[in-house]
């Protein structure tokens, strides 16, 4: 069985498995800095002094890990994380982003303590020439007062 | 302000270099190394280091921020990634206004994202707004 197969095993086997991961405390200068390396100049997003700062709203959703960042035994060799791409953890394939949808339902606010649900909902074959594997992840961001953010992300597998 | 359906949407437009690649890497915790290691990029088949999707998803909002306009919402935006982008490249989030909700007040924009030239559509997407 090739790697890519037993990805394909792995991943429809951790179907509707959830998995929780703590995002730990939002901070502002973090999420300021996330502004400015996106391009943004208002000082309502760049500027944590500013009395209108506001999180950027794609700043949880483009996270991995949280301020407290990982330990070097939790990296794939291409420097993804093992657990980020369900099923692929040790095996020799190659990841790529496939977009996502986003809904709000929260401001994520400074101070923020998020939580994430993470549950693989599907696994695809597709491609006719070169196959590949498209995972889908729906994810749930969390705060104390409820939650922030719904998201249905994509991974491609090759 | 009155929304039409098949209004364009104005155009945004970012060009992020190796160092934004890095800048945004770093603050998300993302170390994959196709957006900063060029032998490694081209080893995954890829032309050099490539945008981040989550960058790629930012600049849709953008395109989408602005549209609503002072004091609008985003509740929805999404993307699928159709082509890499390669550090430096220009990117240009543009569309159309796909539908108008007179009821609810939500209208859902069209985008779509070029790189390269201009001639390469790295992502398609939509957006639901609340116009301010």
């Amino acid at each position: 069985m090739s790697a890519w197969e037993v990805a394909e095993e792995r991943a429809r086997a951790a179907i509707g498995r959830p998995e929780h991961r703590d995002l730990g405390v939002v901070r502002a200068e973090d999420a300021a800095e996330f502004a400015r390396s996106a391009g943004e100049t208002g000082p309502q997003l760049v500027d944590p002094g500013h009395p209108d700062f506001t999180v950027h709203p794609m700043y949880l959703v483009s996270l991995l890990r949280g301020a407290g960042g990982a330990g070097q035994d939790e990296f794939r060799p291409d420097g993804m994380y093992r657990d980020e791409v369900p099923g692929t953890d040790g095996l020799d394939v190659r990841l790529m982003a496939g977009g996502q949808e986003v809904r709000f339902t929260g401001e994520v606010r400074a101070g923020d303590r998020i939580r994430v649900r993470r549950v693989l909902t599907d696994v695809e074959r597709k491609g006719s020439g070169t196959p590949f594997l498209l995972l889908t992840v729906e994810k749930t961001y969390t705060a104390e007062r409820g939650t922030l953010v719904r998201v249905r992300e994509r991974f491609i597998v090759r | 302000m009155r929304v039409l359906t098949g209004q364009p949407v104005p155009p945004v437009e970012f060009t992020p270099d190796a160092v934004t690649l890095l800048r945004f890497g770093a603050v998300t915790r993302n170390a994959h190394r196709i957006h900063y290691d060029t032998g490694f990029a081209r080893s995954e088949g890829l032309d050099g280091p490539v945008v981040m999707a989550q960058l790629h998803g930012c600049l849709m909002h953008r395109a989408a921020r602005s549209f609503a306009g002072p004091g609008g919402r985003v509740l929805e935006v999404g993307w699928q990634n159709r082509a890499p982008a390669l550090a430096g490249e220009r990117l240009v989030v543009s569309g159309t206004v796909g539908e108008v909700d007179a009821e609810t007040g939500r209208v859902t924009l069209e985008l779509v994202e070029h790189g390269g030239q201009g001639d390469v559509v790295c992502c398609r997407g939509t957006a639901v707004v609340l116009m301010g």
